[in-house]
């Protein structure tokens, strides 16, 4: 309760420095509406329900949350990008999935990172590639040198960047992996209990059952190692060149007002500071707000496509 | 093992007044809500989810909860009273609800809807609150290669429900599973039959297909009936005989093995995540029509139909839980957004909730036992008042319908693309049905078939592609057998009913 009470004040004394920062006369015609590019109940729906509901709390401005499926929020930002930019639609979704499908199918794409203004970033999520307490093996390279001994070594995974980093770590330790689909990180969980696969990828998924002794971490997916779990390797030391830094990201129209762009962005930051949001990010994905700002979250997107690439290149 | 004095207390912070209140009014909205066409509880629980905030864990999930059952029991009015199942796990209640209804016992009809419904939550509850851990167990047993198998005497059983002609049943299931391919593949994320409109990058809008085929074709033939003449959307007879306005004990006693199926069916599928309560309700109706003396009398208003279908859909609801609590395993929507519900409040379901918020979960328990008690009341006032909404002039109700489903599709959708998703799938239902084929048929293929795929790729992985591993998998091996052998039944079971038939036209 201390450490929650002092997160608390902390994030006034942030709040009063910052609000004078944002441009106080803006507001949107009408109401905000917040797209989420994910179904509803998921990680990244929760969050940024809470966060439009503290942005609304704080700013009186009407916010509504709405989900917007498909591909990841590919649907979601080519609606965004076709938008006249009138400072009244925002988007949350995830790097990844974006930067993906921009390299794989750019030119099908009605759009391309040029086609947004970019308001901010919520936190960074942590990949994990977990297994059973049980398994044979504690890190990536005891895993692939499992993998080498057996026929089968079943790995599930629930999204293309998870799959990407096991098609490198295939294709440079001549390992070979039973690569089995999953609706997500809730179901790879359920294999790797059942017995089914050896291990898995999960986006905090597996939090509960690392708790409860019945699950360990054998490596990170991220560029550094796992905030939760500092004894884990990356992919990337254990020589396999990949890794994927999924950012949970906000961004609108290209050409919004430069006024509207700082009351939006700047009523984000307010938001992110708050007491709520700071407690369900730490629930959701066991890490802490993170916010790079406009400015750092479009670097944060070129970035992220030129890391891509380097994982689709043979 | 959690303390008795944890459980006590569970139960006792649950039964207070504060709680009562938030889960009848999460049962009234959860109804309302079920009982409109379009809208349904899934999204009223998303609206609702980033409110309960504020509110301390036990009212918070306990409200949920009520509107995720109230949602179910709401679900079957339209179903029953108009033929306009909202969700298609309400189709299957339909196909006898509907007939009872019209030959004026809505009340009956919905009135069995709604006891079946909570005897088959209550089942289910029962099951949780007192062997949830060893069926998680079971639960986790059931590997993909499992699914699969389970999967394909699901689509055997419901063979039952093909009707006149297999070409024409066999048909309506493939165009179902063609329009569940729409989307990526899951395997490798390509984009299949999208032709660069990214909205149906992650397949078509469920919501948008069940409500256009289902709800708004109905809409449709029916409004081409009326022929401009003014009626009420249905009779309220009054036979002078008060057994046609309820469900007379030995109604209800008549139907306990059809609930007690019910329930199990869907208890089992609840269970393991992922198949659902529309499988459950089909597969319930089809076990009962094959175990049925007289076939002949389902479709055609037979009050077993309804207890069935309800009973094994409602109790999907509660065995959903069974995954969450135990392992952190959403089955269903409704149960991921109780999981962010759980999240909001700092909790993650899993293996140690048990014994870490032991008393919190029992206090869930005793809100769901409040909720079935509520809800069984609250329906019994609600049904009335929907009864006696449908009585209202045709083009009234079937008016707003219409809208209540644009609105409720553009809100589930984010916008109006699903609404013009839903007007072509209207369109195609019309036609499937002015043509004789089963929409029926072709909804659960449309349902399972993401699934399945998923499944037949998840074993191939496995298996290394190689069929001959399934003999390393007995339960598969015992389900296949069981396929085939329902199949088998069935179509000849079908035939015989065929012949009856034609023996009863010759004769008339």
């Amino acid at each position: 309760m201390k450490r929650r009470t002092l997160v608390g004040i902390a994030a006034c004394a942030v709040m009063a420095m910052t609000a004078p920062l944002m441009a106080a006369d803006w507001k949107p015609d009408g109401s905000l509406t917040m797209q989420i590019g994910f179904g509803a109940g998921g990680s990244t729906d929760t969050m940024g329900r809470v966060l439009a509901k503290v942005m609304e709390d704080q700013t009186g401005w009407n916010v509504i949350a709405e989900n917007k499926t498909g591909g990841g929020g590919v649907a979601m930002f080519t609606g965004i990008a076709k938008m006249p930019p009138r400072g009244t639609v925002i988007g949350l979704g995830v790097n990844m999935p974006i930067l993906v499908n921009l390299v794989r199918r750019g030119d099908e794409l009605p759009f391309d990172l040029e086609s947004f203004d970019y308001l901010g970033t919520i936190s960074k999520a942590e990949l994990a590639l977990v297994a059973a307490a049980d398994a044979p093996f504690d890190d990536l390279p005891g895993m692939i040198a499992h993998a080498k001994e057996n026929a089968n070594m079943p790995v599930a995974f629930g999204a293309p960047p998870q799959k990407l980093l096991m098609d490198v770590a295939a294709r440079t330790t001549g390992a070979e992996f039973n690569m089995v689909t999953t609706e997500g990180g809730a179901e790879s969980m359920k294999l790797v209990l059942g017995g089914q696969v050896l291990a898995a990828f999960s986006s905090g998924e597996h939090f509960p059952h690392a708790e409860a002794g019945t699950m360990k971490v054998i490596a990170a997916g991220n560029a550094q190692r796992l905030s939760y779990a500092p004894d884990a390797g990356t992919f990337v030391e254990a020589g396999v060149n990949a890794y994927v830094d999924p950012y949970f990201y906000l961004a609108t129209t290209k050409g919004t007002d430069a006024e509207a762009l700082a009351a939006i962005s700047g009523a984000i930051e307010n938001a992110l500071a708050s007491p709520e949001v700071i407690e369900i990010v730490n629930n959701a994905i066991k890490n802490d707000p993170l916010n790079l700002g406009p400015d750092g979250t479009k670097a944060m997107m070129v970035d992220g496509l030129a890391n891509v690439g380097v994982l689709f290149a043979k | 093992m959690v303390e008795l004095s944890t459980i006590l207390a569970g139960f006792g912070d649950a039964f207070s007044l504060i709680n009562l209140a938030y889960v009848l009014l999460g049962v009234v909205i959860g109804q309302f809500v079920g009982a409109v066409p379009g809208i349904g509880p899934v999204m009223a629980m998303a609206i609702a989810v980033p409110f309960t905030f504020a509110l301390d864990p036990l009212p918070a999930i306990a409200f949920l909860i009520g509107v995720n059952k109230g949602g179910l029991v709401g679900g079957a009015v339209p179903a029953v009273l108009m033929n306009t199942p909202g969700t298609p796990d309400a189709a299957a209640t339909a196909l006898d609800g509907y007939p009872l209804a019209k030959s004026g016992k809505p009340l009956k009809a919905t009135k069995m809807a709604l006891f079946s419904s909570v005897t088959g939550d209550t089942f289910s509850d029962i099951v949780l609150i007192t062997v949830s851990a060893p069926m998680a167990i079971l639960a986790l047993k059931m590997g993909p290669v499992e699914i699969l198998a389970l999967m394909i005497f699901a689509f055997s059983v419901l063979a039952g429900l093909v009707g006149n002609s297999l070409v024409k049943g066999i048909i309506a299931a493939a165009l179902g599973l063609l329009f569940a391919t729409i989307g990526s593949d899951p395997e490798n994320y390509t984009p299949r039959l999208i032709f660069g409109m990214w909205d149906l990058y992650d397949g078509l809008p469920l919501a948008s297909v069940a409500i256009g085929m289902l709800a708004i074709s109905e809409i449709l033939r029916r409004l081409s009936e009326t022929g401009g003449k003014v009626e009420a959307a249905i009779d309220l007879i009054d036979t002078g005989n008060p057994d046609d306005r309820r469900v007379t004990w030995d109604e209800y006693w008549s139907c306990r093995y059809v609930m007690l199926r019910g329930a199990v069916t869907g208890t089992i599928l609840g269970a393991l995540p992922g198949i659902g309560s529309t499988a459950a309700a089909f597969m319930s109706y089809a076990f009962t029509k094959a175990a049925s003396d007289d076939p002949q009398s389902f479709g055609k208003g037979n009050i077993k139909g309804i207890a069935a279908a309800e009973s094994a859909n409602s109790a999907v609801v509660g065995a959903n839980l069974i995954p969450l609590l135990t392992l952190g395993i959403p089955g269903s929507v409704g149960a991921a957004l109780i999981i962010s519900a759980f999240m909001i409040h700092g909790l993650q379901p899993g293996p140690l909730l048990f014994e870490n918020q032991g008393r919190l979960v029992y206090g869930l328990f005793g809100a769901m036992i409040m909720a079935n008690f509520i809800n069984l009341w609250v329906g019994q006032l609600g049904l009335r008042f929907w009864v006696k909404v449908v009585t209202a002039p045709i083009s009234v109700i079937f008016s707003s319908a219409i809208l209540m489903c644009i609105v409720g599709v553009s809100m589930a959708t984010s916008g109006l693309f699903g609404v013009a998703v839903m007007l072509v799938f209207a369109g195609l239902g019309y036609l499937m049905a002015s043509f004789g084929y089963s929409l029926v048929i072709f909804i659960i293929a449309f349902f399972l078939g993401p699934r399945l795929e998923i499944s037949v790729a998840q074993s191939l992985a496995l298996t290394n592609g190689d069929l001959s591993q399934i003999l390393r998998y007995p339960v598969a091996v015992a389900l296949l057998v069981m396929s085939v052998v329902a199949v088998a039944y069935l179509l000849w079971r079908n035939q015989a009913i065929q012949r009856l038939e034609q023996k009863d036209d010759a004769n008339v």
